[in-house]
């Protein structure tokens, strides 16, 4: 599980939030979906830039600091403002932020869960093996 | 004490200890991906995406707490 699990995790959610765009329109409304759509890309620039972050800072090449300098200042004060003021749109149902927030975090772990159902890390293989070893 | 004023005292509590137990939880995952990382340099890149995944799922605690203090906030007052 590398770092293109998570590239894919961000195009997973995407592609869910697209799908979504004409069922919430139609079944909830244009302002819900609009809430949930903002909470959705919220939530992937938010995981986004926690990995670039991590990334620029921790290498084996040594820290690009400033990358991570600008990442940092993105994030932290640039996104969280971003976030903030999403809750305070008063059309906005902060449920509905919070559902989209949620989306790409329970495609995380029901991605997770199914490579570790699956056995498709090398890790398990290895667990495995070491359990029937001993 | 009445509703109001316990929930004007409990929200800013309940937003500042999610960020202390967030903040607690993110230093102990960071510090032991470092010293993993120290010690097996080549397997990096999955101590890195285990590493993110486990701050974005912490950091999304605290940021649910603040929504809850959001959606609440509106009952003080």
């Amino acid at each position: 599980m590398g770092l293109d699990f998570l590239n894919r995790t961000f195009r997973t959610t995407a592609a869910l939030l697209l799908i979504f765009v004409p069922v919430g329109l139609y079944y909830l409304g244009f302002y819900q979906t609009l809430a949930i759509l903002s909470g959705g890309i919220w939530g992937i620039l938010n995981v986004l830039f926690i990995t670039r972050l991590v990334q620029s800072t921790i290498r084996a090449e040594g820290a690009q600091t400033s990358r991570a300098v600008a990442f940092a200042l993105i994030k932290f004060p640039a996104l969280y403002a971003a976030g903030y003021f999403l809750l305070k749109v008063p059309q906005f149902n902060p449920i509905h932020l919070l559902i989209g927030f949620s989306l790409l975090l329970a495609v995380m772990v029901l991605k997770v869960l199914g490579r570790l159902y699956l056995g498709l890390d090398n890790s398990v293989h290895k667990n495995e093996k070491l359990q029937k070893v001993h | 004490m009445e509703y109001q004023a316990m929930l004007a005292w409990a929200l800013p509590m309940g937003v500042g200890l999610a960020a202390v137990g967030s903040g607690l939880g993110l230093g102990r995952a960071v510090g032991s991906a470092m010293e993993a990382i120290g010690r097996q340099p080549e397997a990096s890149g999955k101590i890195q995406t285990a590493m993110i995944i486990g701050a974005a799922l912490i950091e999304a605690l605290t940021i649910y707490a603040l929504v809850v203090f959001f959606i609440l906030s509106g009952k003080i007052g």
